[in-house]
This record gives C-alpha cells, structure tokens and sequence, in this order.
C-alpha cells in the first residue's frame, strides 16, 4: 500500500528550478495499478520519485507531508531503506544497468541486500522462468536492444521481490515488440499480486493492465479515471487534456497532411546499397527512392539495419553503392555535408556556448538570417541561453534550425518522439509539415501516432532490406496499423558474432578442418626447405670470400643439400596442397548441402526474387571462391607468411641494420596492401551487384530466346544484355581503377625485397660497418624471402573478393525460412479457414484481410479479375510463403504449426503450370505418390482421362517426358497433372484454373476427371470460366485482395455487382468461343 | 581494443579469482621498473600470457608473448651488434623498452578487463574489507569505459554532420576548438547518462548498509595461492637480481 499525506514537493538545490507537485492525497492499494498520465512537466515523474525515495534524497527540494509505503516512511527513511520496499525501472533502457552481463544485472538488487547465494539462485530461476528471460542469460547489455534491456530492467527488479513497483516511462524508447513484452512483463507483475505504479505517455498498452488512471495536471492530481472512461473520451477530449491515444484501431490519419507528393525527381535515391560492418553484411537494397518534399516514415523491429540505413545514407558510414540527392549521384562526404541526422540524444550534437552560436556553427548564414530561423522555430527567446539549459524538445528543435541554417537537404530523425507528451508530438509534426516545402524529411519512428499526425510515406525495413515503400493513403493507413497492431514474432535478437572471415570459412569445414591444420605445417615446412638451398649457396659463397678456392669434392655437400631440400620442398608442398584441396572440396560440398537445405526452407518468393542467375552464382561462383580460400590463402598465406618472418628474425642476428632496413619496405608494402583491401572492400557491393545483375541477364537472355526470336524483338532483349555488359565492365574498371595504385604499390615493395638491401649494405661493407661474408649471408636471406613474399601477394589481392563473397553468401541466406512446426496433422475435419489473412508481396498488399470457410465435402470456387489476389490465396493454402499477417487453419490447426510434410499429404494444387521432369510419362504421374506400384499409377491414370492419348505416344507410358512434352495439349498436360493429384488422394484439393486450357472436346471428359477428383474433398477452385462452377457450393468474389461478396450462383446474381459483371464477360466470351468453333 | 568489461570467462580453463589477477597488475607494475633484460624477464612475461591463456584469452596471449619476445630478441640482437651509428640505436633501443617495460601491465590490465565481470570484481574487492564507499567509485570506473566509448561513436558522427573535421591537420590548426567541440558534448551526456545511473544504483539499495553477498562465488582457491606465490617469486628475484648485481647479472 501506499500513502501521500497531504504532499507537496519542489526541486531545489544548484539545478533545482522550483518545479513539484502540490498538495497530494493519494492511497494506492496493494496490487492496484495506478497509471499517472498527463503533460509533460504536470509532476508524474516526481510523483514515482517521491515514492522510491529519490526525491528528495537523490534530487534535492523541499518537502512536506509525507509518503508511506506499507508501514515505512520513504520520505524520512534513507534510500537503502526504500530499496528493499520499491523496485523502480526507469525510462532510458542505456542508463539503468549497472553490470556489463545480463545475469550479473538480475540479481544485482539481491547482492546489495546481502542475500545468500542460495536464495537467489532460486530467485533469479524464478525470475528467468516468469519473465521468460533465458535467452538473454549471460549475454552483454550493450548487445542488446532497447526492449530486451528493459526486460532485463524489470526481471532485476523482479528477482529483488519488492512489494511496489514504479516504473517511470518504460516504453519511451521502445519499439512495438519491445512494447509487447513490457505489456506482458506488467502483467505477470500484476498477477503476482504487486501494487505497480506507472507514469507513462503512452496509454494504449496500459489499458486492459491498469485499474485507475490518475490524470495530472500542474502538479496535482486533477482527475481520476477508470479504464472504461477513459476509452469513453473522444479524441478532441483526450486532445484537450493533452492525453494521447487509447487505442491504436482509432487513431486516424491527420487531415492537415497535405497532397501525397509523387513523381518529380527523387529527392533520395539509391542502387545497389550494400552495407558491412565488421564481418556482417547489414544492409542489402536494390532499389529505393523517396519523392521530393515527401515525409517518410522509416518502420521496422529494432535490429533490422533502419540507423544502419539511415547512417549510411547520410555518408557518415562506409557503404558501397551509389546513393543520389535531388538527382545527383555523391560521395560519402557531400552527403555528410549536405543532409542532417538528429540524433535520439541530442546531447552529442550541441557544441557551443549559445543556440545563436550553434546555429551558425560552419554555416553560410548572416546572423540576421539565423535569426530569423531561429524565430521560426519558436526559439528567439532562447538566442542567448546555453544550449545545454534547454529542455529536452528545445535542444531538439535547436538541431534542426542548425540543419536548416546549413543548408541541408535531407533531414534525418532518430525516433524525434520518444518520451513526448501528445502536445510536444503534435508540435514536432506541425513543424515537419511547415517545413515540409524545404526539406525532405525522413524520421525513424516506433510512433504511430506520429506517423498519421505528418508522414506522407511509408518505408518498411526488416532485416536490412526494404519490405515495402507505400504512399500513406487510406489503404497504407491499414497497412501501417496492422504492422503496429500484430502479434510479434521472435522475442529475442541474435547473439552477435564476433567470427572473421577465417572463422567463418573454418566453421564450414567442420570435421575436415584437421586437413587444413596439416596442410598448413606441411607448407611451412616446405617453405622451411625453400629457404635451405640459399644457405647452401651462401656457404660456397663464404668459401670464396674467405679466398679458398672450390673444389667439386668441397662444395659436394652444399650441393647434395640444395637438391635434397629443393626435392623436400616439392614434397611438402605439394603434399600440403593435396590435404589442403582434400578440406577445401569437403567443405563446399557441407556448404552446398546446408546452402540447399536452407533455399528448401525458403519460402517461394524468396526464391524467385533471388532470381535464377543469383542463385546459380551462389552455388557455383561464390561458393567456389571459398576453395581459393581453405586450399590456398589460409594455409600458403600462412606458411609464406610464418617463414619470411623467421627468416627475418634471422636476419636481426646477422645484421639488425639491414632487417631493420628490409622491414621498412615490407611494413609500407603491407600498409599499402591493407589500403588496398580497405578501399576495395568499399567498392565491392557495386561491383558484385553488378556481376549479379550480369548473371541474371545472361540467364532471362537464354531461356526466353524463344520468345525474343519469335515476337522479333532480339534488339531490345540485346540492348538490355549489352548493358549488362557493360554495366559489369564499368564497375570492375571502377573497382580496379581504385585498386590498382595500392597493388602496384605493394607489388614492387614486396617484390624488390634486395633492391633497398643491396645497396645499402654495400656502402656498409665499405665503410666497414659489415663483413663482406655477412653481407652475402643477408643477401642469400633475402632473395629467399623473396618468392615466398610474391607467392603470399598473389593471394592478398583475393581476400577482399572473397570476404565479400561470404557476406553475401550469409546475407543472401539469412532471410526468414517459412515458420511451420514439427506437428503432424490434427485437425479435427479437412476443412479450411482463413481468418483475416493478409499478404503483402513487396510493396503490394495482395490480399487484404481475407476470411472465409470452405468446408469439407463441398467445391468452394474463388473468382474475380486476374491479380484480385485469387492465386495467392491458393499458393497460401500449400504454404508457399507465410501470410504477412492474420491465420490460416485447417480442421482447426494453424498452417504454422504443422511440418511442410505432413500438410502435403492433407492439401493438393493443381497449379497452372504443369512441371516435367526429365523421365517417362508413368514416372511423372508417380510423383503424386513415389511408393504407388506400376498399375495404381495406371488406374490413376485411367480415372483422370489420360489413358488414350498415353497410349497414342511411341513409346506409351515409357515415354521420355521431354520427348512426349511438345506433343501434349494444354488439356492433356492438364490431366497428367489431375492424375498425379488421383493418385495422391489427398482430403483438401486446390484447383488453380483448372479450366483454362481446356478446348470444348475435352471439356466432358475433363469435367468427369474433375468429378473423380473432388468426391468427398474439400475442393477450392480457382476458376475463369464461371459456367464451370454454378453448381458450386460457395462462391466467394475476390475484388483487389478484399472479399466483395460470397454465396451460391444464383444468390449472387442477384445481390453481387461484381458477380453480375464477371458473369456477362464469362458468358460472353463463351458466345464467342462457340461462335468461333462454328463458323470454322 | 575491447574493453568492454564483459568479463567473458566461459572459456577459462581456470578461473582465478579477481584478486590473484589484481595482484599479478601490481606484481607487473614493480616489475616493469627493473626491465632491462635477460631470461628473468621473459619467463615473467611468459607466466602473465599463461594466465590470461588459461583464463580464456590463449590468442591474445600467443600474440603477446611473441611481441615480447621478439622485442627482446631485437634488443639483445642490437645490443650484441653494438656497432653503428648511435642516433638509429638509440631509437630502436628505445622503441624495444618501450615495448618490454609496458608490455607485461598492458597484458595485465587485459587479464582484469576482459576476464572479470563487474560484479565478480565488486565481489572481490569486498571480500577485501575495502568499504563500500570505495568500491563504488572504482567499480562506475570501469562503468564509464564502455559509456564513453558509445558516446564518442555518436559525437563524431555528429561533428561529421557540423563539418567539424576530426583530421591531422585541422587538430593540429584548432587544436584549442577541436577539444572544445569534442568535450562539451562529450562531457554533457556521459554527465546525464552517470547521473541517471547513479540514481539507479541506489534505489537499487547499492549503498545498503548490509554485507553485500555475491551470485557468483570468488574465492581464492588452490591455483590462485600457486599463482600468487609465482609472481611473489619472481617479481622478488628479479628486484633482488638487478638491485644486487645490476643490470648486467641477469
């Protein structure tokens, strides 16, 4: 329980401003949850302060009355005291954790009461069971996101076991899943039976938690409400009281956002945006361009690349991929100099004394002209203050007068709202608006409310690709809400790896990497012998010097060595290579294995988007460059490596002036092969792109050939190939154009090793600093340092490549797979319910909230005009991809939860193309069912009408599928597919189109295979032809990706428009058809 | 390098307790002041990489210890040679010193950073009866590390948009702005983020007034006393050695 007894609180101290609350009377009973609403600065933050004690032990002022909690005084009793009693979780997730480790962070609280370790132990299990927190066990808080730190906040204040809560603005810095968990969180508190109490902007999340709302206003407590009446407000109401929304589902679009803009030049636009940090891909955009004078929303799940982004956008991070402002194409640093990032802290972006300084830090205005800026944004009073004396939205809107006093063009906002009242919210929107004519504006915001108040567009980033890009109309103001609204998927981010690009290629290698470790000792030992025969020269060299002459019998020995280590190299090394081919080839058949598990488990659209050239490039090319990697750089580059280094610590000992020497060059070559790799490493994501783009172009070139001869347009396809073309050949010109300096540079360093040695050393031999015999000894080191040096050389121009093929080979593979589960199939009945499903195909929405029941035993037909989303309702049905949002189920059980085996044998699609594979005729309809014997197959065969034009071909059922394939008609392929689907025998069938191809002397034995089919199924079929379907026992008319109407034949005509008119143009069509057949 | 105070230990073939690597830091600072050269020398730098090797870390370990070695072995080398001119020995004389006098209490300072997490090392430094108003201080130190690290990323992010360069040059032409431009920020919100924190801890109850107990268990087990009694060892040998003898006994 807690008590205020007549409170009155004001800040005082050296920063205290006099600000408080008046005069509080208020009872909070045990497990209540009070929510504290109202404007910012009306006392709710004091009011949580008052009751963890921190005011005023920690923020100093002056107090009356007093406050109790349970039966301790907080107010009198020190902080220590108050900690055991009140559990406090604050707003800024960053600023709150005193551990670096996440376990270490929970039982915090428990450690600084002296608990036992056994004690809590029991406790912090508990806390892991309740909050369900196991996967952030021992994990790095700065790893984590907002949202799971804030978990982390109140399952230590959870595993402490206080009596209260307070928690003050916990969901300011959160986005919507993180939202979701902290509803949760509150709830298992509250069900715990603990008195919680929280001051909060928010509203909508509280509402079904919270018991009383208490509204504040100017430090007291001016109304209380329940839930029921708060929901009761209208908008205008809860405006008035500067309260924000209740419920997401009514929040509506502002009518003052003006015109969507669109055409016109793109105010921002990219290709091919690629973008790594450490050894991750993050970024992988096509494509994207926002339209001038428009106001984006950037959307998305915290950790899927938006500040990566937004960074990389604004220059200010290394990216590859060309990037253009209002139509022109920029380099990193005019982008930094011409767009405006406003930090979430905006702490890092103040440098100066005064807001009128600041403004005109490095920017080309008069003072008048900052002013007058200034004036604009409501700041002229505050000219002279220092910056840091400002609140919180002042600071941030000095930021943006200083962007706007610089000229910017783009302006960028990192979640502007968080922690606003609804008036501050509102303020900010206006202001975009206002400006709206001078800048393009793009905010990264978790705020719906924000969003409808100014945005004109949408952009939706998940996992560092763009999900869609919509115009904010009617149809994307549902779109946005169901984002906002649906239930969130995966709870927890990934742990970050910290492997580099060696790491990576190893864990491929798997049980093969001992190979590798081999190879690696072969080859220095090989190098090792390399190295030898030089000593061996050397010693007949010294013979010389010394003035003895040599003999054959005294220079034998030195000879034999040479050849007997030279033969030793060729050994090692070559045995080395042999092991080192051995791992490479095993491990890219482990990589192509997983590669393909992982394409399976993709769903569909992924797969065609990634397009058939893409992925022939990544089984083949990328993979392939992986060899180069596990059999050449990791264990030549180590050996070439290893032994140059040895041989130079040899080197010290005969003379240290001449090493010194010789590492010099070496240090400026690999400075300069590092500069290579960095600057090359920049420029790859084009390049590759356009590699991509090469490979795919080749591909649509050859396979539609056909196509391009006979509609006579080989200009075109060849125009879009040559660009191709030479698209690839500019960027790898750019590429090496950057990189050749660099490896020119390190070429002749490296391999010059004796050009700086050899003089020098001479002129130390002169002046006598050096014997002439260790002289010679340096030299013969040298040159055998040498090939080892250029072999490694060779090698380094590869590695960035490579590197950058692994990253994409990653990137490319770390889409979503299709979420189904392990169950087998157990719904009750065969029937299916899709319960307002929704799909979005890239920008387009598809279908939007589709519900309705085909129920066992009965033909369902879907109809409508082509791209009303027909389809896509069967591809969803055969789980082709996953629905973006909403529920399908059959006989009750949801799609997701069963495995892709066990809902093929329940569902069958007859899709509109039928696929052969390279066999016979009796082998293709065998894949309906692969353990069918010879006659079932036939039998199937049979009843789908098949039988007689199987048996005109020459070979019968034995015929080669791709022999037989030019022979068969439409509707013969057809009904190959129909007996496939017969002898497969599954409960629910899907006929996409089934009529399509059918010309009328087939159409009776067709319709009897049908009937053969669809006994006792439960059939959806997807129909142009509506004569087919009139005795259908449910007729659903789609209309663009919403349902229109639904019914039997005859009850549509009559009610349904839509219905009516695809009816007249079916039958039309019929007529004509008919017509046609006679008159010929 | 990362000092992230994560105290990654799930790879430690032994885990020593906070303390023995306190220790091992002070043993290293005595130490270092009588580097000169010599066996005595690389054996102590060997036993500190086979710490921090057993604590989990044998790469930075490996890595380390070759640096050291190598330096020495350039030395030796120089010194041996004794020959030319003095300007270049002098350098890399000094350069190689350099390397073998910090070395060792760099390697240490690792040992404690990344192999100890904070409330491993609150935990010790109670255990050693130091008051808790002494603890804490030492603790938010290591706190501020990361904090300030992520601060700076954003401020020159920041000063990149102001056009304010952060290059050689314009350093060394305003070198009385640059710092100002870098610390103000700077010192603005790492100021909010410890004041924040600060108020977080206690209601926490950091300053209770109650032993503090800790999750995790430190004491100091057999391989700690055999790891002490080591570098006691061979700290006093080598201070012994060189003020004996001097430099040239080792």
């Amino acid at each position: 329980m807690i008590e205020f007894k007549n409170v009155s609180f004001h800040y005082g101290g050296d920063n205290g401003t006099g600000e408080g609350v008046d005069n509080l009377d208020l009872t909070v009973r045990s497990g209540e949850v009070v929510v504290l609403c109202g404007a910012s600065g009306c006392g709710k933050t004091t009011v949580t302060r008052l009751i963890n004690g921190l005011a005023p032990h920690f923020f100093p002022g002056e107090l009356e009355g007093e406050v109790w909690v349970d039966e301790l005084c907080v107010s009198t009793a020190p902080l220590s005291e108050t900690s055991r009693l009140v559990g406090s979780v604050f707003q800024n997730p960053k600023s709150q954790f005193f551990n670096v480790d996440s376990t270490g962070e929970l039982v915090f609280g428990c450690e600084n009461q002296g608990m036992a370790r056994e004690e809590m132990r029991r406790r912090l299990d508990k806390t892991v069971e309740d909050m369900r927190l196991s996967a952030l066990l021992g994990r790095n808080i700065f790893e984590l996101s907002g949202g799971e730190k804030q978990q982390i906040a109140c399952g230590s204040v959870y595993t402490a076991q206080p009596a209260v809560y307070v928690l003050d603005e916990p969901s300011s810095n959160l986005d919507k899943k993180a939202i979701t968990r902290l509803h949760e969180t509150i709830r298992r508190i509250k069900e715990a039976g603990k008195t919680i109490v929280v001051s909060e902007h928010r509203l909508y999340y509280l509402m079904d938690l919270a018991d009383r709302f208490l509204y504040l206003d100017d430090g007291r407590i001016a109304r209380s409400f329940t839930p029921d009446e708060l929901r009761k407000l209208t908008d205008d109401e809860l405006a008035a009281l500067g309260l924000r929304c209740t419920d997401l589902h009514t929040v509506t679009r502002s009518p003052l956002i003006g015109e969507i803009p669109h055409g016109g030049k793109p105010a921002v636009e990219t290709v091919d945006l690629s973008c790594n940090r450490g050894n991750h891909q993050i970024l992988d955009i096509d494509r994207m361009s926002f339209p001038e004078h428009s106001i984006i929303a950037m959307i998305g799940d915290n950790g899927c690349g938006k500040s990566t982004l937004t960074e990389s956008l604004c220059g200010v991070i290394p990216s590859s991929g060309s990037v253009a402002f209002n139509g022109t194409y920029l380099s990193d640093k005019e982008r930094a100099r011409r767009s405006y990032l406003v930090m979430q802290d905006v702490n890092r972006q103040l440098f100066s004394d005064s807001v009128i300084e600041e403004v005109m830090l490095n920017a080309p205005v008069s003072r008048e002209e900052a002013e007058r800026v200034l004036d604009s944004l409501g700041l002229k009073e505050q000219a002279q203050r220092h910056p840091a004396s400002l609140s919180g939205g002042q600071k941030q809107r000095v930021a943006i007068a200083s962007a706007l006093c610089a000229g910017k063009e783009i302006l960028f906002y990192d979640e502007p709202t968080s922690g606003l009242d609804r008036g501050g919210m509102e303020r900010f929107g206006a202001l975009l608006r206002q400006m709206q004519d001078k800048v393009t504006s793009v905010i990264i915001t978790h705020d719906p409310e924000l969003i409808l108040q100014c945005c004109t567009h949408i952009l939706h980033v998940e996992n560092g690709r763009i999900l869609g890009f919509y115009p904010l109309n009617d149809e994307g103001v549902q779109r946005m809400r169901w984002y906002f609204l649906s239930e969130s998927g995966e709870s927890t981010s990934k742990r970050r790896e910290k492997l580099g690009m060696f790491g990576k290629v190893l864990q491929y290698a798997g049980q093969f990497k001992k190979f590798t470790y081999w190879a690696v000792a072969f080859m220095i030992v090989g190098a090792l012998c390399s190295a030898v025969p030089y000593l061996g020269v050397y010693s007949l060299i010294d013979r010389l010097l010394k003035g003895g002459g040599v003999s054959l019998s005294a220079a034998l020995p030195a000879i034999l060595g040479v050849l007997i280590f030279g033969i030793l190299y060729a050994v090692t090394y070559t045995v080395g290579l042999q092991l080192s081919h051995r791992a490479a080839y095993h491990t890219l058949e482990n990589l192509r294995v997983s590669l393909q598990e992982k394409l399976e488990r993709q769903p569909l659209g992924n797969v065609q988007e990634l397009g058939t050239g893409a992925v022939k490039k990544l089984f083949t090319d990328d993979i392939e460059s992986i060899e180069l990697m596990l059999a050449h750089v990791i264990p030549e580059g180590i050996a070439n490596l290893t032994v140059p280094a040895v041989i130079l610590l040899v080197l010290v000992a005969v003379d240290w002036q001449m090493a010194l020497l010789t590492v010099i060059m070496l240090l400026f070559g690999f400075a300069a092969s590092r500069q290579m790799y960095a600057v090359g490493m920049d420029r790859m994501g084009s390049y590759f792109a356009a590699s991509k783009r090469l490979n795919n172009t080749i591909i649509e070139f050859v396979s539609g050939m056909e196509v391009v001869r006979v509609f006579n347009r080989e200009g075109e396809s060849g125009r879009r190939f040559e660009e191709a073309v030479n698209g690839y050949r500019d960027f790898a010109l750019a590429w090496y154009k950057v990189c050749w300096p660099w490896m020119a540079l390190y070429g002749s360093l490296f391999s010059n090793v004796v050009l700086y040695s050899l003089p020098f050393g001479a002129l130390m031999v002169v002046l006598g600093y050096l014997p002439l015999s260790r002289y010679a000894l340096a030299l013969c080191l040298s040159f055998a340092v040498g090939p080892m040096l250029l072999r490694t050389l060779s090698l380094i121009g590869a590695i960035p490549q490579v590197n950058f093929k692994i990253q994409a080979l990653e990137k490319a593979l770390d889409r979503p797979p299709l979420k189904c589960g392990a169950a087998a199939f157990e719904g009750t009945d065969h029937s299916v319910r899709f319960e307002q499903v929704r799909f979005a195909y890239k920008s387009d929405e598809v279908l939007k909230g589709v519900s309705f029941t085909a129920e066992e035993g009965q033909m369902t037909a879907l109809v409508g005009e082509s791209g009303s989303g027909k389809s896509t309702i069967a591809r969803l049905l055969s789980h082709y991809y996953d629905v973006s949002a909403g529920e399908i189920t059959i006989g009750g059980q949801s799609l997701r939860q069963m495995s892709l085996d066990a809902l093929n044998r329940e569902v069958a699609y007859v899709s509109q193309e039928l696929f052969l594979f390279n066999k016979s005729i009796l082998e293709n309809i065998r894949v309906g069912k692969p353990d069918a014997t010879d006659e079932e197959v036939k039998e199937a065969a049979r009843k789908a009408q098949c039988e007689d034009f199987i048996m005109q071909l020459p070979q019968g059922y034995d015929t080669p599928a791709g022999l037989a394939g030019s022979k068969l008609s439409g509707g013969q392929r057809q009904r190959i597919a129909f007996a496939r689907v017969l002898l497969k025998d599954a409960p629910i069938i899907v006929l996409d189109e089934a009529t399509a191809f059918i010309d009328p002397e087939n159409e009776q034995k067709m319709n009897a295979a049908i009937a053969g089919i669809i006994r006792n199924k439960t059939v959806l079929v997807i129909a142009h032809k509506l004569s087919s379907i009139v005795s259908a026992d449910k007729i659903i008319v789609l209309r663009e990706g919403k349902i229109a109407a639904q019914g039997r034949h005859g009850e549509l005509l009559e009610s349904s428009e839509d219905y009516r008119r695809l009816w007249t143009a079916s039958e039309e069509s019929r007529g004509w058809l008919l017509k046609g057949g006679e008159s010929a | 390098m990362d000092f992230s105070l994560n105290g990654d230990d799930s790879k430690a073939l032994v885990r020593f307790d906070p303390r023995t690597k306190l220790f091992i830091f002070l043993a290293c600072g005595v130490t270092s002041l009588y580097t000169y050269s010599g066996l005595y020398i690389l054996l102590f730098a060997g036993a500190v990489c086979g710490v921090l090797a057993l604590s989990g870390k044998p790469w930075t370990a490996l890595k380390g210890f070759l640096l050291f070695a190598v330096a020495l072995y350039i030395k030796e080398a120089v010194d041996h040679a004794g020959s030319s001119a003095s300007v270049v020995v002098l350098i890399v004389s000094v350069l190689t010193t350099i390397v073998l006098y910090s070395l060792p209490t760099i390697l240490s300072i690792l040992l404690i950073v990344q192999t100890t997490r904070i409330s491993q090392f609150l935990s010790a430094l109670t255990a050693m009866h130091l008051p808790i108003k002494a603890v804490i201080p030492i603790a938010m130190l290591f706190r501020f590390i990361p904090t300030v690290q992520d601060e700076w990323n954003g401020i020159r992010k920041a000063m990149a948009f102001r056009g304010i360069s952060l290059s050689f040059g314009s350093v060394l032409r305003h070198p009385g702005k640059t710092i100002e431009y870098v610390l103000v920020p700077l010192l603005f919100s790492t100021i909010g983020v410890m004041e924040e924190l600060a108020a977080a801890a206690l209601a926490r109850g950091m300053d209770i007034d109650v032993k503090r107990s800790s999750f995790e268990e430190v004491r100091l087990h057999a391989a700690d006393y055999i790891v002490m009694l080591l570098f006691a060892g061979l700290s006093t040998t080598i201070v012994v050695l060189v003020t004996t003898k001097g430099a040239a006994g080792l």
